[in-house]
């Protein structure tokens, strides 16, 4: 099997990215995911096919987009433009006839190889800072063929390869992506079977299995707890988990608590779909400060946290 | 910013609460220009003559904003000038002679003397307007030229093809000769060309360098007794003090420095002395590479037990104090200066040796420390980065970066600013010895002068005049050339040849007019103090204005490189190759400057390629524009001074300036929108992070460019959050070392900015936001949210 043949769907390709990983890095968005997580802060991920979407700030008022559709997909309606999202093929006919950029597809196809020449732009920087490429999503082992062969380029050629993982992957697959990976970031939200369902829509146990398997493969670790509040800001849910995290990785060397976000919702919006925690209020700081002692105390000494608080900084 | 963490956002920049009282006072007294006494506000000398003059027009040309007010500049600081009193034989002796008598004779009895209380380093008063000591017939002379030049340089500037002019300072003094054997050593060496030159004119030059080093030092001796005579007043510690400050200047800059002390005295006086015999406040009269040669004084004092750290502290902090009097100049303008705030006298820190290694030392961290304590603007850092700059060294200047919004220094990048310069035709040997002087001009140290800011062309008007046959497109006006009507053009070639065809007019006009400027001041306005200064001019018997410096060029700095380069492309792939805009179309929009053409102006804007995202159909356009009009500077040169001319990137302020005069553009840019500055890509359309933006200013092939390359970034100041993050950015500046441009600042955005990006999102398009994962660019999210990232920005002062 040659790379060339190979294609990925992406929803976007973030260079100068510092929060994914060590040092500075590219992320690599691949599009669909297998969880439904109702905080998700990447809508535009969820789903495996292109998506358009509007942006009522940048649109001339123009319309030409409502004729040239070859679907008939588009209306042009008091508030806007209207996707009629069973119609759109996400051919992107109305995106590049649109002059002013409100029109944008989330989702596009790229050959591996072109991918891994373009994350090779900034191999210097990679060099440079101890950073590298990270694959996320969405969840990049969705398209497990592409993500393997991204990882194994860039490891090939001397670049520091993350894979960003919810966890959702059979266990040949991930092997496979794992032999080329030098670091996993992966999600455990609760280890509460019922809730673990209820939220993501998945079983625990497929990502139990997925991290024991990581941890057997020796690969360096990073945890990552989404915080939301009336899902998993509680400190049960936390302790859980960080005993969850001391039992099962030997080779975790960070676990990041990250506070809920709700930056997420004009994106929302733009897909036509609801943001159940879109009226939530943000957490505040002490508690989540409390939380990361809570998870250090049960065991998961690397355990810090960020994201956005309700309460601002101290000294402001 | 959208991340808060639990370590504490970066504070604003403010001085240091360490500081002792006698610095915070100096300090204090810096900032009160309004009620305290001393001032060093521009005080003229005259001869007295009813044809005298003590303005120098094409000091100031270059700033389009005050041309209208030469004329009245002139005549009233004529008017305000005060009579100084001529030695016999005066009018009797050459040109050169006068001059330095002139200056000796102000510098001996009439300039102010003024020791402020409390500072160890002395030397108040330097701001002048001296006297050009011409005779008649030759003020007349000048006059002619200087009108002429006066109204050409208006006319082109109006147009908004550029601006030009003979431009004091913007060059490195050899200071460490005066440190090193004093003026006296100076008056020495002068005296033995003097001896072996037979040619009486010749030594005429070498008696005016002369004349000007002794009055240095007879000044430093009217500080000495100023000194001694407020010691019989003071209080015990600082009488001690003032009698040292006397014995200091009694000595130096005469003699040698053999202290830390005495080398800072001397480097203080004999510097801005330049700025006095410059009549001009200091703009780019810079002092290279410090660290490295006041490095032996301190480094002898501390190992022999004269001098702890803290005392070597306090006397730079007195020292930094000192040039940022330069702003003296107008400080009735109000704390709103405009266009002219910025006097950069540069210091330069760290860098490589002949070796590559790095030549940080003990005193480099001093210098940086001071730099944080002070919160300063002068004399402004510059720190040379390269290959192998130590881990230590980088992340001290990310912590300040990061603690200081970026505010502080300015990043020079050795391996890209040696390659320009090797192609210049300097000498490969001393290479690693070069520093920047003003804002970011590479020059080598001591005996270079390259007119680093002399010539500013506006790229984006060649755009214009290509598009309309050569006529200025508000007046229909014929200024260039008649290149063919764009719209009977097939291919993408044609319009490159009559765009490269204005280009050419446009360098050439600047670079003829130029000429007349460096003529006039090298035939009339001699400056021998700072020609003693300068390596070659003894050595050539002749002053450095008549290009007496060893190694003499004028840059050309092109202006609104992007936002020429995104025009070309623009036209090129839309135009020519898509075919999606038709010439007729697009010519119809610009001259209507895209009234009722907003469709037309959005496609311009978002579907043609954008310089500075690493993309390389537009990164190309920008390199091929960068080579075409800078490898034809470098064969033009000056017909009297011989200088030759050299490509630079700063562009200054000047893409306000030429805004309303240049024509709504290709780009999707209306007439009156900001042009791009320096480097950097058109505001809001780099949209691909600073690695992109970074390979894309790498890409320009800026060896071409000696002068170097101004690159202008912002980024959050989430980015410098903690420790881990600050070594994220230290990473970035290491990879831009390989892949970036010559010199690069940072603004780390702050609260005030996103306001403006909520009011002018189209301008901060590119501006992202990331929280652990997420991404967004900012102008995209909610109102609501907008306002709570805001929020939790700490106001800036």
């Amino acid at each position: 099997m040659t790379a060339t043949s190979i294609e990925a769907t992406l929803f976007n390709i973030q260079r100068f990215s510092t929060e994914d990983g060590p040092g500075i890095r590219t992320t690599v968005f691949f599009k669909a995911c297998p969880m439904r997580c109702p905080w998700c802060h990447n809508p535009e991920s969820i789903r495996p096919e292109p998506e358009v979407v509007w942006h009522a700030g940048r649109c001339l008022g123009d319309r030409g987009c409502v004729d040239v559709c070859p679907e008939g997909a588009l209306r042009a309606e008091p508030s806007g433009i209207a996707i009629d999202r069973s119609r759109c093929r996400g051919c992107g006919t109305c995106v590049d006839f649109c002059p002013s950029a409100a029109l944008e597809i989330h989702g596009h196809r790229m050959g591996v190889d072109d991918l891994v020449e373009t994350l090779l732009k900034d191999a210097a920087f990679y060099a440079k800072s101890g950073g590298g490429v990270t694959l996320s999503g969405g969840e990049p082992l969705l398209q497990p063929k592409a993500a393997t062969a991204v990882l194994r380029a860039l490891r090939e050629r001397g670049v520091h390869t993350a894979l960003d993982t919810c966890g959702v992957a059979t266990e040949n697959t991930l092997k496979a992506a794992l032999q080329w990976t030098d670091l996993v970031l992966i999600d455990i939200k609760t280890v509460d079977p019922e809730r673990h369902r209820a939220f993501t829509g998945v079983a625990f146990d497929r990502v139990r299995d997925a991290a024991r398997t990581m941890d057997e493969s020796g690969v360096e670790v990073w945890v990552r707890t989404p915080i939301i509040p009336g899902y998993t800001a509680d400190e049960e849910s936390v302790r859980r988990v960080a005993r969850f995290v001391a039992e099962t990785f030997r080779h975790c060397t960070r676990h990041d608590l990250l506070a809920f976000s709700n930056l997420c919702t004009a994106k929302y919006a733009q897909l036509d779909r609801p943001f159940a925690l879109a009226d939530t209020p943000l957490l505040d700081a002490n508690d989540m400060e409390r939380l990361c002692r809570v998870a250090r105390d049960a065991g998961s000494p690397h355990a810090r946290w960020s994201g956005p608080t309700r309460v601002a900084d101290p000294e402001s | 910013m959208a991340i808060v963490t639990q370590s504490r956002r970066a504070a604003c920049w403010n001085p240091s609460d360490a500081l002792s009282n006698r610095i915070l006072r100096l300090r204090d007294e810096y900032f009160s220009f309004e009620t305290r006494p001393f001032r060093n506000e521009v005080m003229p000398f005259t001869t007295g003559t009813p044809w005298d003059t003590v303005y120098r027009y094409a000091s100031w040309t270059i700033v389009p904003e005050i041309l209208p007010f030469l004329k009245a500049y002139e005549d009233s600081l004529c008017a305000a000038a005060r009579v100084v009193p001529l030695p016999n034989g005066f009018w009797e002796r050459p040109l050169p002679v006068r001059v330095a008598l002139f200056f000796a004779e102000v510098l001996a009895h009439h300039l102010p003397v003024d020791i402020l209380e409390g500072e160890l380093i002395v030397g108040g008063q330097f701001n002048s307007a001296l006297s050009l000591c011409l005779t008649r017939s030759e003020a007349r002379q000048r006059a002619k030229a200087a009108e002429a030049f006066r109204m050409a340089a208006s006319d082109t500037s109006n147009l908004g093809l550029g601006n030009c002019g003979a431009v004091p300072g913007h060059l490195i003094p050899d200071y460490p000769k005066v440190l090193r054997i004093g003026f006296g050593g100076i008056v020495e060496a002068i005296r033995r060309a003097q001896d072996s030159e037979p040619d009486p004119a010749r030594r005429d030059v070498l008696e005016s360098f002369s004349i000007a080093c002794r009055a240095a030092g007879a000044l430093a001796d009217r500080y000495a007794s100023e000194a001694e005579r407020q010691a019989l007043g003071a209080a015990p510690a600082r009488a001690a003090e003032l009698r040292e400050i006397a014995a200091v200047c009694r000595k130096v800059p005469w003699a040698p420095a053999e202290t830390f002390h005495e080398a800072l005295q001397a480097l203080w006086l004999t510097h801005m002395l330049v700025l006095t015999s410059e009549s001009y406040p200091g703009a780019g009269v810079s002092f290279g590479r410090i660290d490295q040669y006041l490095w032996p004084y301190y480094q002898r004092d501390v190992a022999e037990g004269r001098l702890t750290r803290d005392d070597a502290r306090e006397f730079v902090r007195c020292f930094f104090i000192k040039p940022n009097y330069a702003y003296d100049y107008q400080g009735r303008v109000g704390r709103h200066q405009g266009i002219n705030s910025s006097f950069g006298q540069l210091i330069t820190l760290a860098g490589c040796g002949p070796d590559g290694e790095d030549r940080a030392n003990d005193l480099t961290y001093l210098l940086l420390d001071v730099i944080e304590e002070l919160n300063l603007l002068e004399p402004k850092p510059n720190v040379r980065l390269h290959a192998r700059t130590p881990d230590r060294l980088l992340t001290r200047v990310c912590q300040l970066l990061s603690r200081a919004q970026g505010a502080p220094f300015l990043l020079n990048f050795d391996e890209t600013s040696m390659r320009g310069l090797r192609w210049q035709g300097l000498p490969e040997v001393d290479l690693w010895d070069y520093a920047p002087v003003g804002c970011l001009e590479n020059t080598r140290q001591g005996d270079d002068r390259s007119g680093t800011v002399d010539v500013n062309l506006n790229l984006a008007k060649a755009v214009e005049l290509a598009l309309f046959e050569g006529c200025d497109q508000a007046s229909g006006k014929q200024i260039g050339p008649r290149t063919p009507d764009p719209r009977a053009m097939r291919t993408w070639p044609e319009f490159e040849a009559a765009f490269r065809t204005q280009l050419s007019f446009c360098l050439r006009r600047l670079v003829e007019l130029n000429n007349q400027a460096d003529t006039t001041r090298a035939r009339f306005e001699p400056t021998p103090y700072l020609s003693a200064l300068v390596g070659g001019c003894i050595e050539g018997c002749r002053d450095v204005t008549a290009g007496g410096a060893r190694f003499s060029y004028i840059t050309v700095e092109g202006v609104a490189l992007a936002t020429a380069a995104d025009s070309l492309s623009a036209v090129k792939t839309l135009v020519f190759e898509a075919k999606r805009v038709s010439m007729e179309a697009l010519l119809r929009a610009v001259d209507r400057n895209f009234d009722g053409d907003e469709f037309l102006r959005q496609v311009l804007l978002n579907k043609a390629p954008k310089y500075g995202n690493d993309d390389p159909e537009a990164d190309n356009m920008a390199h091929n524009l960068t080579h075409w009009w800078a490898e034809e500077a470098a064969t033009l040169e000056t017909p009297l001074t011989k200088r030759r001319y050299r490509g630079g990137y700063l562009s200054w302020n000047y893409g306000i300036a030429y805004a309303p005069l240049t024509s709504a553009t290709p780009d999707g840019r209306t007439r009156g929108t900001y042009l791009s500055n320096g480097v950097a890509a058109v505001p809001g359309m780099d949209r691909a992070g600073p690695t992109a933006a970074a390979r894309a200013v790498g890409d320009l092939g800026l060896e071409v460019i000696p002068n170097g390359a101004s690159h202008t970034i912002s980024l959050p100041p989430s980015l410098v959050r903690d420790t881990e993050h600050v070594e994220k950015l230290a990473g970035f500046l290491r990879g831009y070392c390989v892949e970036g441009g010559s010199a690069l600042q940072i603004n780390m955005i702050d609260a005030a900015t996103l306001r403006e990006a909520q009011r002018n999102p189209d301008e901060f398009r590119n501006l992202i936001i990331r929280v652990t994962g997420y991404n967004a660019y900012f102008v995209n999210l909610g109102r609501e949210i907008q306002e709570e990232i805001i929020a939790r920005e700490a106001p800036c002062r």
